[in-house]
């Protein structure tokens, strides 16, 4: 049943889940001594009799009712706020009236309304004919409607978001109130308030376009009428179009509401609502603009003390949490504040946040504790652990071993055959090596002989390899390949460089720890691979910020499991050289095959391991399969947003106290790591995606476009800086200054990561997605994770990727959303039903596809090329062959032209790949032929042709 | 406060449990609609609530800070009920909780075949198909809205017999069908049909409580013997309080229980148990 309202314009704004007390609004007034009572019935009886005519269940009655306690008291101060709160029916009498008596028999009249039939002014007025202060005969009544439908059903609210909101999902129909002082006014207060509300909702949401609410008495009210006038508007501003804080003034107050109608699709999150300048009495106000809120962040325009105004804050709890309530409305006064005093200045220079705010929000991305690390070199503080324990096992690969001292002594001798191979300090040697101990002791030996090395894959393909030689100048390549391509350097093994080291000595580097140590090659989404050149300091300070709290130790086992040429290496192959741990280097087919993978990891009784969560997902997989515990007692994961969720089954064999998961967030260009997140069951519940605070010696911030901090709960772009930050690309200073900006705060650079995300209120940070995979669907941000996250919840799956595809610029009706999943027995269909209950309509999958296994690529992570073509949208079997004849066969042609698809009578629209853009063109189809006219919201209540005819035909006789 | 905002509607408030239930409930934060017959009732052998008891009921409920409308109503007649239901939403809006606890114990005492037309007429009249005409003058409006909780006062004696007491046992049996029946009906509407089983409630002077008099009298045992009959029968060896009954009352009402629905719920000391 579509909600109707006598006033045309709520339904704009408010919908089937907003509770009927929205609408509702109240005015209390103290009577005096001398209003009789006898006499405010007889007014009262007078002006129903002559307004509100109607049947008897739509009269007003004029209730009166004794409080046993004096005006002022907690008890009565209760009952009247009470009273002032309890809704009227839309379908039952048009106001309530009550007179409470107090014990010291004072009394106070309270008169509710609702905005579909009565507005406040209308109230204000009644109040004084009831008090005989005004005399009923000029004014006029709107007459009542003839026929109102019911209140709405109460359905569950799925679907509605608002995305900075941090809402509590269990709060039901709570709604929380506070005040903040707004200052002094220019102009039109509701307007101002307006202004400021716009442009902080602009920031929250990352856009220029914005819709806000606004509910208002119009100038042009007859003060001499009774009925329902308030003027709803949705404001759409383009802030894009204004440039000075007058002009956005000014916009506001001439074009009230350009937004189209249709657009009603998605009604403001934030709204703006005028309430008269009535003082109340305490903490109650005499006037009540509604008793809940109307928007899920309502800001009220009240009156405060000596003149000024204040904003009265009313939100959903379920929508807009307390601490987002507050921030927000503490970004608008400032806004405001600034609007009205510098009316000249420009909007995009307007400050959410004022210097103690924003020094508050700086603070929060740094590291509780953190003095920056001493700067080494990574060869001098492996030296010292071969000098502390030669004899302790530094690599292990199968049968071959090497201690520390053999480690180091065949490092010396490749080093010195690099010398007398003409490499000095500061080349680039490039290393192309399979992952065995000769990989490994290329590394050393290049920093030893005090140049830089540049790892590249041998299971890349040659050309990626030639870019790589071309681009870092390579002019030695260590590599075993038979056909590595030269150019016009030479390619070495390494058995012949220890050879010819022999002849050679060892000879101590001369470049500090702040020169380059190695160039890892990143692949963009655009252009070929970038260098990121990554000194000393970075990778030795990455391993004494994380030592003490992963209680790095000797004893430790590791693994090298990642490609050289995928930063997260770095981590494994010095986070255990520079502890004096163990590393057991993974052949490559080993690290492809999970239960080899957990044979090794069982057999070598590894410590710390390093996954991706995609390699993670398989090994669980494994470890399921296998009766042998492993010994891993801290896991940390990187290189990929982790769905803590899937732990939970990890947790059940391997406890938090025995095994620790860390969930880590970094970037090539900040080395390997910035953040930690411990991950325990309860996040794991929680479904968190926080990456955790950053660690001693990072930094962390999020901003907005301008460079300037966003509140917390605000997305805005992660921005890294601190102890990790590399020198540069090699070769693009342009691209480097560019992404490698001065760090205002930090000594040093900040890196810009072109990664979303967003400050919760302890200084952890939520990560949320690549800013260039931001994904508009018909105009609603979506965001992939959040997709993919809900099928994650689906008992039924275990894993699940979601990509778009489609072309929005051409036709935005084209825009899918497919979804790969890795099923537990169950059909797709049943997934997607459930899914449908949860996401909003333009976020359900288009089409969902069963996979025996997500593809992953060899840094193990999801591979989205090999994804198969996703399966043809579902449709049920036909229930009926043959063409149907009337209605629905007609329904059924337009559904087909317009969907391209074969549509049976029962098919679900939805299910066969229809959206509301879908649903529009069908409209219009519709009409085109001359058939029924089709409201949206039919289409979606009976989604079916057969259900959808059989309600045209009723509707047409 | 449980049940801020909400408003309650309950018959037979004059005294006895449904006092209980009414100001328990107005602590909560509800708003009240009391209903009583506050008269007697000819063929009842005790005197029913009164116009000064359903008063006193409705000022201990406003002292406890709550918002209350009385109505003199037999559930006998829908009219009345409807009429009364019509003020109360009038006066408060919606409705989200009813209880139809109004209720006799007597005329009882007597074999079945001992009972005459009359007397069963009256006790089917008042106990079983007086609940149901409240819920009938509620339900579709709650249906509509899609939510509310309807609690029904039974007794241990819809899940036992009691010896020479089959008009009063078949009408809170029929209480339970009831109960279950309408759960199903409003189920998908999301308003809550329970079903509320006291066992020997004391009769407590401060709810002026006078059931437990009444059937010792129907018996014509002396009423403590009765009492300590009803001590002994109870397996936790005390009388049930009308708080403790409130309190189960206070919880079918709140959203506590919001997935709770055609469901018996006894307070009875464990006497069911056995
Ligand atoms: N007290 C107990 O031990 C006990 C045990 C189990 C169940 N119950 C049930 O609890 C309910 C309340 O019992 P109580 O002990 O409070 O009894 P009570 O007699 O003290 O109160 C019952 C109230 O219902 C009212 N009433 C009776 N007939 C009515 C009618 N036709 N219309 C409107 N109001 C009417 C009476 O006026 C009275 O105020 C009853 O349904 C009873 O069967 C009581």
């Amino acid at each position: 049943m579509t909600p109707s309202f006598t006033q045309p314009g709520f339904a704009r704004i408010v919908g089937v889940d907003t509770p009927e007390s929205a609408l509702c609004h109240a005015l209390a007034v103290r009577l005096t001594e001398d209003v009789d009572a006898e006499a405010l019935r007889h007014r009262f009886d007078t002006a129903v009799r002559r307004w509100w005519p109607g049947p008897a269940d739509r009269t007003p009655t004029l209730w009166s009712e004794a409080v046993p306690s004096a005006r002022g008291t907690p008890l009565a101060r209760h009952r009247l706020r009470t009273e002032m709160h309890r809704p009227v029916s839309r379908t039952g009498p048009v106001l309530r009236a009550v007179v409470l008596t107090y014990a010291d028999a004072s009394r106070d009249l309270v008169l509710t309304g609702h905005r579909g039939t009565l507005d406040p002014p209308s109230l204000r007025v009644l109040a004084e004919v009831l008090t005989g202060r005004r005399s009923p005969d000029p004014l006029t009544a709107q007459p009542l409607p003839a026929e109102v439908t019911a209140t709405p059903r109460r359905t569950p609210s799925g679907g509605r978001r608002v995305e900075w909101g941090m809402g509590d999902a269990q709060a039901g129909d709570r709604t929380d109130v506070f005040r903040l002082p707004l200052g002094a006014a220019a102009g039109d207060p509701l307007t101002s308030l307006s202004a400021a509300a716009v442009v902080v909702l602009s920031r929250y949401e990352g856009r220029e376009v914005v819709r806000t609410g606004r509910v208002r008495s119009p100038a042009s009210r007859a003060s001499e009428a009774l009925g329902a006038f308030d003027e709803v508007a949705v404001l759409t501003v383009d802030l894009s179009r204004v440039r000075s804080n007058e002009d956005l003034l000014d916009s506001l107050s001439t074009s009230p509401d350009v937004s189209p109608q249709d657009t009603a699709e998605r009604r403001p999150d934030v709204g703006v609502l005028e309430v008269a300048a009535a003082a109340g009495e305490a903490d109650i106000p005499a006037e009540l603009p509604c008793q809940s809120a109307l928007f899920p962040l309502t800001l009220v325009l009240a009156p405060g003390a000596d003149g000024t105004t204040d904003v009265e804050v009313r939100h959903q709890v379920r929508h807009v949490g307390a601490a987002a309530a507050r921030a927000y409305a503490e970004c608008v006064a400032l806004v405001h504040r600034q609007l009205t005093e510098r009316p000249d200045g420009l909007v995009r220079d307007l400050d959410l946040l004022d210097a103690e705010a924003g020094a508050r929000q700086l603070a929060l991305g740094l590291a509780p504790e953190s003095a920056p690390p001493r700067p080494r070199r990574i060869d001098a503080l492996f030296d010292e652990w071969a000098e502390r324990h030669p004899g302790a096992v530094a690599l292990r690969r199968g049968d071959a071993a090497l201690t520390y001292g053999q480690l180091r002594e065949r490092a010396d001798l490749v080093a010195a055959g690099l010398r007398l191979r003409g490499v000095r300090p500061g080349d680039h040697v490039g290393i192309c090596l399979d992952r065995s101990l000769d990989l490994v002791v290329t590394m050393l030996a290049v920093l030893k002989a005090d140049a830089v090395y540049v790892p590249m894959d041998p299971s890349h393909p040659p050309q990626r390899r030639a870019h790589i030689v071309r681009d870092a100048g390579l002019r030695v390549v260590v590599s075993d390949l038979p056909d590595f391509p030269g150019g016009d350097g030479s390619v070495l093994g390494v058995a012949e460089l220890v050879r010819a080291g022999g002849a050679g000595g060892p000879a101590v580097p001369r470049r500090g720890p702040g020169d380059a140590a190695y160039v890892i090659y990143t692949s963009g989404s655009t252009g070929r691979p970038k260098g990121v050149e990554v000194p000393h300091r970075n990778v030795t300070g990455l391993v004494a910020a994380t030592r003490d709290d992963f209680a790095l130790h000797p004893d430790d086992t590791w693994t090298l499991f990642h490609s050289s040429a995928f930063d997260f290496s770095v981590w494994e192959i010095w986070g255990a050289l520079l502890t004096g741990a163990t590393l057991v280097v993974v052949p490559y087919d080993v690290s492809r095959s999970p239960t080899e993978f957990h044979e090794l990891l069982v057999r070598e009784r590894v410590t710390v391991l390093n996954q991706t969560p995609s390699a993670f997902g398989q090994l669980m997989e494994a470890d399921r399969r296998s009766a042998a515990p492993l010994a891993v007692r801290l896991v940390v994961f990187g290189g990929e947003p982790l769905d803590t969720r899937v732990l939970l089954g990890w947790f059940d064999r391997y406890p938090e106290d025995r095994c620790r998961l860390v969930n880590m967030f970094g970037i090539t260009e900040t080395t390997v790591h910035a953040t930690a997140q411990t991950v325990t069951r309860r996040e794991a519940l929680a479904g968190t995606r926080s990456v955790g605070r950053a660690l001693p010696g990072w930094r962390l911030y999020v901003l907005d476009p301008q460079g300037r901090p966003v509140p917390t709960g605000v997305t805005g772009e992660i921005w890294v800086g601190g102890a990790g930050v590399a020198s540069g690309y090699l070769g693009l200073p342009e691209l480097t200054a560019e992404r490698f900006q001065p760090d205002p705060f930090l000594e040093g650079r900040r890196y810009r990561s072109g990664d979303l995300g967003r400050f919760r209120p302890d200084g952890s940070l939520e990560h949320l997605g690549r800013l260039d995979d931001q994904v508009k669907v018909r105009g609603f941000r979506v965001e992939l994770d959040e997709i993919r996250n809900v099928l994650l919840d689906d008992r039924a799956v275990r894993a699940a990727a979601v990509l778009v595809s489609g072309d929005a610029l051409k036709d935005a009706a084209t825009v899918r959303i497919d979804a790969y999943v890795v099923l537990d027995g169950q059909d797709t269909e049943a997934v997607r039903r459930r899914a449908s209950r949860i996401l909003p309509e333009y976020m359900v999958p288009t089409t969902l596809t069963a996979l025996d296994a997500l593809p992953l690529t060899g840094n193990g992570k999801l591979d989205p090329d090999r994804l198969p073509a996703p399966a043809t949208p579902a449709s049920p079997p036909k229930a009926t062959a043959g063409k149907p004849a009337g209605l629905s066969g007609d329904l059924a042609e337009v559904w087909e032209s317009v969907l391209g698809v074969s549509v049976g009578l029962d098919d679900n629209f939805f299910a066969l790949g229809g959206n509301s853009l879908y649903a529009v063109r069908i409209g219009s189809a519709m009409r085109e032929r001359g058939l029924p006219a089709l409201s949206m919201r039919q289409l979606y209540l009976t989604p079916t042709v057969r259900a959808l005819a059989a309600d045209l035909d009723q509707q047409r006789s | 406060m449980r049940l801020a905002g909400r408003t309650a509607l309950i018959t037979g408030a004059a005294r006895g449990l449904g006092r209980a239930v009414a100001v328990a409930f107005a602590r909560e934060g509800a708003d009240l609609a009391l209903l009583d017959i506050a008269a007697d009732l000819p063929g009842v052998p005790y005197p029913l609530g009164s116009a000064s008891q359903l008063a006193c009921t409705a000022d201990l409920c406003r002292e406890a800070g709550a918002g209350v409308l009385t109505g003199t109503v037999d559930v006998r007649d829908l009219a009345q009920v409807e009429q009364a239901v019509a003020e109360a939403v009038g006066r408060f809006g919606e409705l989200d909780v009813l209880v139809t606890n109004a209720g006799i114990a007597a005329p009882s005492g007597r074999a079945a075949h001992e009972i005459t037309e009359r007397e069963w007429q009256l006790m089917i009249d008042v106990d079983l198909s007086g609940a149901w005409r409240t819920i009938r003058a509620v339900g579709g409006r709650m249906a509509e809205r899609g939510s509310g909780s309807i609690i029904n006062i039974a007794s241990t004696a819809g899940l036992v017999g009691y010896r020479h007491f089959a008009g009063y046992v078949a009408a809170k049996h029929g209480i339970i069908g009831l109960t279950k029946a309408v759960a199903l009906d409003y189920a998908p509407r999301r308003v809550r049909v329970n079903a509320l089983c006291p066992g020997s409630v004391r009769d407590d002077p401060r709810v002026e409580g006078r059931m437990l008099a009444e059937i010792a009298r129907s018996l014509d045992v002396p009423v403590a013997e009765h009492e300590e009959t009803f001590v002994q029968a109870q397996p936790m060896n005390t009388l049930i309080e009308p708080d403790d009954v409130a309190g189960a009352a206070l919880w079918l009402a709140s959203d506590e229980s919001r997935q709770v629905t055609g469901s018996v719920l006894t307070v009875d000391g464990g006497f069911t148990a056995r």
